[in-house]
């Protein structure tokens, strides 16, 4: 299995398209960066006049927040590229012909399909760190550091800057259940492809109409809502929702929902055993014809 | 003589389609066995099968006297296959494919060995180019070392010489030859180019619709006594005019092209050759069709079923 993983990694990172993932989370988050660095006070001026009269004292724009921003609009596209690995692995392999000398192998078919899957979570865990790195170190060490505030929907959060990285540490490992889990669609759709074309369109097609579903405030979708991978995909945010007291202080190093946290993190870790289990399944019964 | 594959009563049905039926036949140690049938007659369905990437619907198989379906792990150890194309990953070198898929078959060759392969195959001054540059010819000779890195007992190679040019063809079957006299490994080769397997191949299963038609040896599919000659003289009015009043008209055949052609026993052709010659006829060449090339369209479009050859 260790060997079979070993493979897997090698042939992943030894494929340039592997890195034009890095690359474009690079140039994005770089761009991103450069934009709240040239236009970013006006930004946040912007943000405070919503509010009307408003005085806050410290550094509104500091690398805690650009991070918060990046990871909203980032957590959005990098499914799309970790789609264009997954959804590849086994249909990539039929398209290519290796996939029946792969199979003729010395190796259980459930073994290769696994340490296909771990191959796949390697690379997802190698992504986000790229990203962690580059959207809260970098943009810390260019923006400083200060207390996190985020305007949401009804309410303003003020988070201390002393307890803002845990949370970071948190949003990105949940980020990691919640990557997977989108990996663990294309992976699924690519046991039935011969192409990786398909199992790509497919997955992206699943996620928007998951997305569409979720948000339609409609009774008949709002029911199945709660069943959708995507509806928990979000959740990641809630790390930076803290607990208030009687006398609406907020609870410093404080979760306001932890159990709505754990039940998205139980949901898609059930699509994930799900959807591999279903791979290992497919795969075993499936005539290698390609 | 250890038997190397046993397939017994082997099927595979795709709804109504018979890919292959009850297909049986035996695969001894140090055979290259000749895999024949047109294209689309269960072949490659057959050999997907003795690998395992293909379910029969009913049947058994044994290699090296274990049922496959028990013992996959270790019956795949001990075999090296090309399945139809060479496809291999373009991006890396033909080294580091050739690495790669000997760490997939459960070794650790060192870079002496790695070589000694590439090496064997003429592909030692490439070896650390990407695979995309490469001929079909090349693929196919790197296919062949990713089927031995492993030093298999059994080689199973699928349409060996699909797609290439003749000198890749004749670099195909010496290397079949060699590792079949030198090596010592049994070989199953399929392949419709009944020419090709006739030169290599020690024993011959020829099947259609996914049916045995004949399995034995190439010297018993042939009858001697039916070896089909075919004359090209400088005059063959003159040789046919001679020839219709001889003892030898009986064994003329109706001509296909120029040549004039006779069927005779196989020992009486020197007889004639000498006749011909006291007759004055200019010679320009006297030889025995290819016997197998008849003798499978004839099976193959009869649709007799033949019992089998059993040595």
């Amino acid at each position: 299995m260790w060997q079979l993983l070993q493979i897997e990694l090698y042939k992943i990172f030894r494929r340039p398209r592997t890195y034009i993932a890095f690359v474009a989370v690079a140039v994005l988050i770089t761009i991103m960066q450069f934009g709240l660095k040239v236009d970013g006070q006006e930004y946040a001026d912007f943000m405070l006049q919503s509010l009307g009269n408003f005085d806050v004292q410290g550094k509104l724009l500091n690398g805690y927040m650009v991070c918060y921003i990046v990871l909203q609009l980032m957590l959005v596209h990098v499914p799309l590229l970790v789609t264009l690995i997954s959804a590849d692995l086994i249909s990539g392999e039929a398209n290519i012909g290796t996939l029946r000398l792969l199979m003729a192998k010395p190796y259980s078919r459930t073994s290769i399909v696994v340490s296909k899957f771990c191959a796949v979570c390697v690379y997802t865990l190698l992504l986000l760190i790229w990203v962690a790195f580059l959207a809260l170190f970098v943009s810390v060490v260019i923006f400083g550091k200060s207390d996190l505030f985020l305007m949401k929907n009804e309410y303003i959060v003020l988070i201390r800057q002393d307890d803002v990285f845990w949370r970071y540490g948190c949003a990105f490992c949940f980020a990691f259940v919640a990557l997977i889990t989108v990996a663990s669609v294309g992976f699924f759709l690519s046991a039935f492809a011969e192409n990786s074309i398909g199992p790509i369109v497919t997955t992206m097609s699943v996620i928007i109409l998951f997305t569409v579903l979720g948000t339609l405030n409609l009774p008949v979708f709002q029911a199945i809502s709660p069943y959708l991978f995507t509806t928990h995909m979000v959740t990641w945010k809630e790390f930076f929702d803290e607990k208030v007291n009687a006398n609406n202080e907020a609870l410093a190093g404080t979760l306001q929902n932890l159990p709505h946290i754990i039940h998205s993190v139980i949901i898609l870790l059930i699509y994930i055993v799900v959807l591999v289990s279903a791979t290992v399944w497919v795969m075993k019964k499936k005539d290698i014809l390609s | 003589m250890q038997q190397v594959v046993q397939v017994t009563n082997l099927s595979k049905h795709y709804k109504n389609i018979k890919a292959v039926d009850a297909l049986s036949f035996t695969v001894n140690e140090g055979d290259v066995y000749g895999f024949l049938g047109q294209n689309g007659a269960g072949k490659s369905t057959t050999i997907r099968m003795l690998l395992t990437l293909i379910e029969p619907t009913q049947g058994d198989i044994k290699m090296f006297g274990l049922k496959l379906n028990q013992h996959r792990k270790t019956i795949l150890q001990s075999v090296g296959a090309i399945i139809e194309k060479p496809d291999v990953y373009k991006y890396l070198s033909a080294y580091n494919n050739l690495n790669l898929f000997a760490r997939m078959s459960g070794i650790h060759p060192t870079e002496k060995k790695l070589m000694q392969q590439l090496e064997m195959v003429g592909l030692k001054e490439r070896a650390h180019d990407t695979v995309k540059t490469f001929s079909q010819g090349m693929k196919q000779r790197l296919g062949i070392a990713i089927a031995l890195i492993h030093d298999p007992r059994l080689i199973i190679l699928d349409e060996p010489t699909n797609g290439l040019d003749p000198q890749g063809i004749a670099d195909v079957r010496n290397l079949i030859l060699h590792l079949s006299r030198e090596m010592k490994k049994t070989l199953v080769v399929s392949s419709h180019l009944l020419n090709e397997m006739e030169q290599v191949a020690t024993r011959l299963l020829i099947i259609d619709k996914g049916k045995k038609l004949v399995e034995g040896t190439t010297a018993e599919l042939f009858d001697p006594a039916q070896t089909l000659l075919e004359l090209d003289s400088l005059n063959n009015t003159e040789a046919l005019l001679l020839l219709q009043n001889s003892a030898w008209q009986t064994a003329l055949q109706p001509q296909r092209s120029n040549s004039l052609l006779l069927k005779i026993h196989r020992n009486a052709i020197p007889n004639l050759h000498v006749w011909l010659v006291q007759q004055n006829i200019k010679i320009v060449s006297l030889q025995s069709r290819h016997s197998l090339e008849d003798y499978f369209l004839q099976v193959t479009s009869s649709g007799q079923h033949v019992a089998a050859f059993t040595n």
